[in-house]
This record gives C-alpha cells, structure tokens and sequence, in this order.
C-alpha cells in the first residue's frame, strides 16, 4: 500500500474565520497529526491563488490525501474537487472541514472555537485516510421525450422538442387536447381570443410526424433513470410500454370548487355561477341569467377559496387579472350593467395588467374592498320587491361601511387547485409535493423547473398557479433543458451509490421498502438485494437501515465514519 | 337599515362637475398629504370612497368637505391622477344642495339655465318695483342743478320724483329688510337641516348638552378668521379670501343696517371713517375678483383649473355688483345725477339676485356651512371622547 501523505489547508475566509478562529495554530496542530506531510493557512482558499498554492504542493510534496477547513461543502467542494483532478488526484481523495458556518460564525469564545475548530479538522485528517478514489460514471441519453398533459405548458414543451426532429410523447389524461386554456375564452390584458394562440398548437401538435398522442392516457408506471425511463401508459383498456430519456410533467391545475364555502351559496341560489362557467358563457357569445334576461347589476368575488386558511392559502395568481378582463367583457357586451369588483387585495401584476387595472377603473366598474381576515362577504335572496334577485352583504373595508350590493349575476373567481391525480403521480415519478399538493422545484430561484429526480421537469400549474404566458415560458425552458441533454448525448451519473454485498445480505428487503428512489430491486433468484447505481443518490438510507450491514454507500463507509468519529473525539480519548 | 351602495350616485355627481375619480385605488396619499386632516376625519379619501360607492346617507351626515380648503396639494401627489381635490369641491356644491330643503339649489346647480333665468327675473322685479315705488325726476336731465349739494356732489337720496329723502332712504330699507328676511330664513332653514343631519340623525351620537355652549366659540371665530384656511401651505388664498370677506361684510353691514348713517345727501371729504370703510371694501373686493378671474382663465392653478358655472356666476356678479357700486361713486362726486339714479338701479339688479340666489343656494352659502361644518365636528368629536372614555373604563 503507498504511503499516505496528506495535506491540510485552513481558510481565513477574509476574517470571517480568522475572526474567532486561531487559524494558525489550527494549521499547526493539523501538521502533527500522523500522515500529514503540510498543514498550511492561507486567506482565501477558493481563490485562484489559494488553489494554485495546493495544486502545487500536490505536485511537488507528492500529496494523496488533500483537506480543506472552509466553509460549508455545500459552496465549495465542487471548486476544490476539481482543483485536485487539476492536479492528477481523483477528487474523491478529498475531504471538508467546515469551520465557517459550524464554527466561526456560530461561536464567540475564540479559545473554544479554535479547539472546535482543530476537532473538525482532526476528524477529516482521519478520514480521508481511508477515503477512496472513485470513477465518475455516464449513461447514454435516449433522445425521446415523455411529455405529460397536454394543456398549453405540456403542447408547448412537446411542439418545441418536436420541432427539433425529436421524438415526443404526449400524455393527455382527457380526451381532447388544449386543457384548462381551452376553456378561456380571452386571454388578459389585451382581451385576445385564447383560440387564436391555442389552435394552431393543437393543430401543430396532433398532426406532427414526431410526437405521438396518447389521449384518455395516464402514466402509470416509471422505471429506470435519467437517460432511460421505461414508462407504462394506459389508456382505456390497452397499455403501451414506451422508452424516454426525459418527462416533461405538465398536468396543470384544477378549478376550486365552491360548494363549501356556504356563505357564497353556489348551487343553492340561482345565477351565481364560478369563473370557469363565466368563460364558457363567454364563449358562446353572451352574457344572460337562467331567465334568459341580461344582467344589469354583475358582482365579481374574488379569493373564492384562495388565500384562505382554510381552503387554499395561497394567492392563485390570475384570478385578479381575469375578473379586470370579465369586467372589460361586461362593459363590452352589456355597456349599462353595473360591475362591481369585490376583492380581498387587487394583485393585478404581469406586464399590462396594472394599466388593465387602471382602464377598468376608469369605465366606472366600482370597487369594493373586503377583509378576508375578517367576515366574508354573504350572498342572501332579496325580498320580493326588489329590482334584482340576490343581495350580497359585507363589510366595505376601505370606508368601514357595512353595506348591500344588489347582483343578478354574481361571478365567484375560484382559485386554483391541484390535481387530484398529484399525489399518485409524485409517486410513480418519484418527485415531491408542497403542503399544497403542488410539485416541488429542484430550487425555487436557480432551478425553476427541474426537480429532484433528475431527467423529470415541472412546468406549468402543477408547480404552482400560474398565467399561459409564464407556463409558455416554464414549457420552453423545460424543453432547452431537455434538448441540452440529448444534444449532449450522455449523462453523468452519481458515483456516492450504495452498494449491495451481497454474502451477507440476507434477504429481507427493508432497503428497497426505505429507498426515496426506487433504486434497489430485489434479485429473486439470488434471494438478495440489488442496487441500481444510477437511480441511487447515495442519501444511505438503506445503509442505516440494513440489519446485517450488508448494503453501504461508497465516500460513507463505516470505517470512514468511523474514522472521522474518532478524529473529532480525539482531544476527549486522549483525556 | 343597512346602506346599498349605488353604481348611479357618479351619475348624479357629474351634474355638480365631477369628471375622473374611479381611478382612485385609496392609496391614502391624499389624506397624509392634507394639511387639515385629522386622524378621525380622513378627507379625501373617506369622500372618495363614499362616493364612489355612492353611500349619501354617509355622506351628507359628513362635514368632511367643509374642512378643505382646496389647497390642491392632494390632487398634485395623486399618483392615478384622481384629483381628490376637485372631488372635494363638487361634494360642497353637492352638500350645498343636500342641505338646501326646498330643492332649489339643486335645480341651479344641476341645471344651469334655471340660475340665470332667476337671475334675469329677480334683476326685472328689482327694475320694476325700482321704476315703480321711485320713479326718475323728470327734472334729472332739464335742472340737473337741482340735485347737486354744497360739496358739488349728487345728492343721492332726491333723485326719484316727488320723493322726498327720508322717504327714498326708508323705501330702500324696506326692501334691504325683506331681502334680509328672506335670505336669512332660507339659509338658517338650511343650516338647521344640516345641523338635522350631520348631528340629530345619528343616534349613536352623544355629547354633553353644555357642549353647544363650550363649542360655540369656534363658530364664531372661524366665521371672523377662516383660521383653518391659514393652514393651508400657500397663505396668498387666505389673505385674499380675508380681503374680499372683510370688504363684503363692511359694505354689506353698512348697506343693511347702517343705510341712513351710510346713504346721505352730503359728500364727506375723503379721509372719512365712511369714505375709507368703502374705499378699503371696494379694494378688498376688486383684488379678489382680479385674482380670480386670471387664475379661472389660466387654469395655472390647481384650485381655479376646473370651473363649474355656479363659480362663474359668483364672480361675474360680485364684479358688476362692483363695478357699478364704484361708478355710482364716481358719478355722485362728478356731480352726474341721471348717471347716478340709473346706475344705482343697475346696481341693484345685480346686487339683488346676487345675495338672493348666491347666498342661501349657491357657492356663496359657504359662508355658513364652513364654520357651522367647524362648529358641528367639534360637537362630534366631543360626542367621540365621552365614548371613549366610557370604553377605557373598566367594568368592574
């Protein structure tokens, strides 16, 4: 076995460690330690010079083992990784010791920090030495791509990979195509025919020679990994096997339904109808109670089950705007009705629609503020005499009146809600919901529409409410990721996977019942467990879950664990 | 009885000269601008709101826009360009009309052909009765001699035929004194129905009896000073409104109840306590009326931008009023005794139907509703304190 010679790089970060780190003499205990060739301290180790300092002592004092006391490795260990393959070590010979954010930053006593600090950098010393070199690894990409729901984010992210000479399949679980924009008559803020934007797709779509339309289909089975997924999809009573390297998930939103909210007393009074149901009596040209006599007074609510604790507590994103667009479409149809708005806040954002705010404002719609926090507004019959059938109560919260507004239509904007087939499907594609049921991003600001499970994107409302101009933007970005990879053609694979020896395993299976990901499948004939290494993440749950020892992850092994321990309670052993 | 609100009421405010204010989204720029607004009474925005929900039973029981003084500073920080401030003005011609119980001043107000048809009218009466009770001396133009004094002047009171001067004097006093009676019946008839509805139809309402008493001063000394108008930034608006407020007074009091000390034969020399009261009202009146007349022309300023008629009417009668009441002045020292009866006649066809319409059911009653409107929130907020204090007092 050669001989172990390791190197020891403390950070000042600035004086953000050497503030309340003493990191000299962390630099000089760490060069006693045994193995340890050159313990030095330098002020930015992330900087070029800082990496050039070790490369070079790697090539000239001949170090195997390299460690770093930084910052987090989270925000780092990437950098020096790379700068030991720079020079010619496997980067896995490397370890971490974060004496920013465990130490310096949460510790005043720079006596007891120091000691924290050499601690650390101890239990790294240690480990490293039985850290071993590891391949990384690539899959071949399939070019296909999995495309699921096909409302305008999943037929715009289809039509972009297609258009490339790319093979799509689209996965539509009703028996048309177009989704919820389908149902939208015009689109905010210019009051644009929504069909003049979607049919064309559609048609772009259903007659393109390489994307294949499943519709009344549902994705009910996923196995595989990025590069190569084997999906089964059933639709009516056949099912078909399809092959994919990516799935775009697009499957959108559902209308909130506002039967339980009481005092809105849809279904039990008559013409008061959801904002779904307006746009489909928009589309088919007119404005007209069950009587078949127009309105003259049209109340529009809005917040109907959104950002209400009890129903849906976040904002739906375009119910303000759309319910501006329905009074614009009032005044267009019925010029002497009376429209009046009656919201909890006017979020009116996305480009034009401030200024839609204003324009409507300005054709006399009237404005009433309620407080949701509060009581909300109640719809109640009026008495025979009146000139309309339905009053609503509420409290005006910018005039502090209670008051009646008198409604023959009264519009609920309802918000918007997950699909009910979310969680099955989380499960089958192996990505995570919010507490609101909706998809979670790989990050909320840096990666929008990636998740988790690499090889499967988001886009659309099933991340989150959202308007048919950024579900096309989210659709897009999904469809230059994908693209990204099969242009590239192979896809880097984690090499931290768990491993399976399979002498000791004895059979039990509890790891692939605790695997997040899928990735261990049971061998019947060999009666053993079986790791797939591309699926793994290498989270070592299965590890800590195995009662005989017999599954563990590569970089975690327990006499590198075990090693490390030591190091940290060194100071403790030898007292 | 809960209120409705009322999509029509924007209608009915765009006959009192509203134009844009739905734009508003009550931001509250307005009202934190407001050099006059408190933290109970938030004008404008509460105004706005009201009207815009077009709740009138809230907003005539409120004496909000009597508490402005259009300074404009509201209108300039709107950032929707709602101008509260104007809005403020049309709800004063709109309470104006509110308090007015025999419905005329809306008719005025709301139908501009009607004001200057009662104008004209009253103007005739006043010529005919006029030419009736004191007709012309035929000797005016053959023996103007006859009417000339010692000091070279028109002696003013022996210009009718076969009347003699104490005659002519207590003749035109008569009519001063029906004039008085009528104006004055119509206007305090008003402010009692606004005092009904600002103070006596909330029920919740409660204050302390003495209140009326402790409070009354502030009704007075608004009325003299307009102190709250001092506290507007740009104070040139309040000196002018004190000249031509002064000015009017004194001419008024002196033409009311001082006529016989006032309207003599004799020419007084021109240091007289009753030359310089007259001389001072006359410049008083005139530098307001110069004022005005540039800023509703230029429309630089924010308050004088959008006139409605009634603010014409005001000043184009205060002017003739004026003008004709100078040359009265010229002609008697000139010693012109035809030009002086018939101007006076003039004069009082446009003094006349002035204070007649003006005062009880126009612009010009506001020289009762604002103090009275100062006098009526000092009786609510002190309504307002009892109530708190009962409610920080705990129940034991």
């Amino acid at each position: 076995m050669e001989e172990i010679r390791i190197g020891v790089y403390i950070c000042w970060c600035g004086t953000n460690i050497a503030k309340n780190v003493d990191v000299e003499r962390v630099a000089a205990e760490a060069g006693k330690l045994q193995g340890v060739v050159v313990a030095r301290d330098y002020k930015y180790m992330c900087s070029d010079p800082g990496q050039d300092l070790m490369v070079k002592d790697i090539q000239e004092m001949n170090l195997n083992r390299i460690v770093v006391a930084a910052c987090s490795p989270r925000i780092h260990e990437i950098t020096f990784r790379k700068a030991l393959e720079k020079a010619g070590l496997n980067p896995y010979l490397f370890q971490m010791a974060n004496i920013r954010e465990q130490v310096s930053w949460v510790h005043d006593d720079r006596e007891k920090a120091t000691q924290k600090a050499i601690d650390l950098v101890t239990g790294a010393v240690k480990r490293v030495r039985w850290q071993e070199a590891l391949n990384k690894r690539s899959v071949k990409v399939n070019p296909a791509t999995l495309v699921i729901g096909g409302g305008i984010a999943g037929l715009t992210a289809a039509r972009e990979i297609a258009r490339t000479g790319r093979i799509v399949f689209l996965v539509e679980k009703e028996k048309s195509l177009g989704g919820m924009m389908k149902k939208i008559n015009r689109t905010f803020p210019n009051l644009d025919e929504a069909s003049k934007y979607l049919n064309p797709i559609i048609e772009e779509v259903s007659s393109h020679p390489h994307i294949q339309v499943y519709l009344n289909s549902q994705l009910v089975k996923l196995s595989g990994y990025v590069g190569n997924f084997i999906g089964t999809v059933n639709h009516k009573e056949t099912q078909s096997e399809l092959e994919f390297g990516n799935i775009i998930v697009a499957t959108g939103l559902k209308p909130f339904k506002p039967t339980p909210l009481s005092n809105y007393a849809y279904k039990r009074l008559p013409n008061i109808i959801t904002s779904v149901e307006f746009e489909e009596m928009l589309s088919k040209g007119y404005i007209r109670l069950d009587s078949r006599q127009e309105p003259k007074h049209v109340a529009i609510i809005h917040c109907v089950g959104s950002r209400n604790p009890d129903f849906l507590p976040y904002c739906s994103r375009t119910c303000c705007q759309t319910a501006l667009k329905f009074a614009n479409q009032i005044k267009d149809l019925l010029p002497k009705a009376h429209v009046y708005q009656i919201y909890a806040d006017m979020r009116s954002m996305s480009k034009g629609c401030e200024e839609m705010y204003s324009k409507t404002a300005k054709r006399g719609v009237m404005f009433l503020m309620y407080d949701q926090k509060g009581k909300l507004p109640y719809i109640r019959e009026a008495g025979k005499n009146e000139k309309t059938r339905l009053v609503i109560e509420m409290k005006e919260l910018l005039s502090g009146e209670q008051v009646e507004v008198t409604a023959d239509l009264v519009i609920l904007m309802v918000g918007m809600e997950a699909q009910e087939t979310s969680k099955q499907l989380s499960q089958v594609l192996g990505i995570s919901r919010c507490s609101n049921n909706f998809y979670i991003e790989k990050h909320p600001k840096l990666d929008p529409v990636a998740t988790t499970t690499d090889g499967v994107f988001i886009v659309g409302s099933c991340q989150a409410p959202k308007e048919i101009s950024d579900s096309a933007s989210q659709a897009k970005a999904a469809a230059a990721r994908v693209l990204a990879m099969i242009n590239k053609d192979w896809v880097e694979v984690e090499v931290i996977t768990s491993s399976v020896r399979e002498e000791i395993c004895c059979g039990c299976q509890i790891c692939v019942h605790v695997c997040p990901y899928g990735a261990i499948e049971f061998l019947k004939e060999k009666k053993v467990s079986c790791v797939n290494e591309v699926i793994c993440k290498g989270c070592g749950t299965c590890a800590s879950a195995c009662p005989t020892g017999a599954i563990g992850s590569r970089h975690f092994t327990e006499k590198q664990i075990l090693a490390q321990i030591e190091g940290v309670m060194l100071q403790l052993l030898e007292v | 009885m809960i209120s409705r609100v009322d999509p029509e009421f924007k209608q009915e405010l765009h006959k009192y000269g509203l134009r844009e204010w739905n734009e508003c989204f009550h931001c509250g720029n307005c009202t934190a601008i407001c050099p006059l607004t408190k933290d109970d009474n938030l004008f404008p925005r509460r105004g706005i709101r009201l009207a815009q929900m077009g709740l009138k039973k809230q907003l005539v029981s409120s004496v909000d826009p009597w508490l402005c003084y259009y300074c404009g500073e509201c209108t300039e920080t709107c950032p929707r360009n709602a101008n509260p401030g104007e809005l403020m003005m049309v709800l004063r011609r709109y309470l104006t009309s509110c308090y007015d119980w025999t419905g005329i001043s809306r008719l005025f107000y709301t139908r501009k052909i009607w004001e200057l048809a009662a104008i004209i009218l009253i103007a005739l009466g006043v010529i005919i009765s006029f030419l009736v009770f004191l007709p012309p001396s035929p000797d005016l133009f053959s023996k103007p001699q006859a009417f000339i004094n010692e000091q070279g002047g028109v002696m003013i009171n022996s210009l009718a035929n076969g009347i003699s001067a104490s005659r002519f004097v207590q003749l035109i006093e008569y009519g001063d004194l029906l004039m008085a009676i009528l104006v004055a019946g119509f206007l305090i008839s008003n402010i009692f129905h606004m005092f009904y509805r600002v103070i006596l139809s909330d029920r919740n309402l409660k204050f302390p009896f003495y209140s009326y008493f402790t409070e009354f001063w502030s009704l007075i000394y608004n009325f003299v000073t307009q102190a709250r108008f001092s506290k507007c930034d740009n104070r040139t608006y309040w000196i002018g409104h004190l000249l031509v407020m002064t000015g009017y007074t004194i001419m008024f009091t002196l033409i009311v109840a001082f006529l016989k000390e006032f309207q003599i034969e004799e020419i007084k020399p021109w240091y007289h306590w009753q030359r310089l009261l007259g001389y001072y009202s006359t410049f008083g009146i005139l530098f307001f009326l110069i004022y005005t007349f540039i800023g509703r022309i230029r429309k630089t300023d924010l308050k004088m931008q959008f006139s409605h008629p009634s603010d014409w009417m005001f000043i184009v009668l205060l002017f003739f009023t004026a003008v004709t009441g100078i040359l009265i002045h010229i002609f008697r020292v000139s010693g012109l005794p035809a030009a002086t009866y018939f101007t006076y006649l003039i004069h009082l066809a446009f003094l006349v139907p002035m204070i007649v319409i003006e005062v009880p059911f126009s612009k010009w009653s506001h020289l009762a509703y604002r103090p009275f409107a100062v006098y009526f929130d000092r009786l609510r907020r002190a309504g307002q304190n009892r109530q708190s204090i009962v409610e920080l007092t705990p129940a034991i």
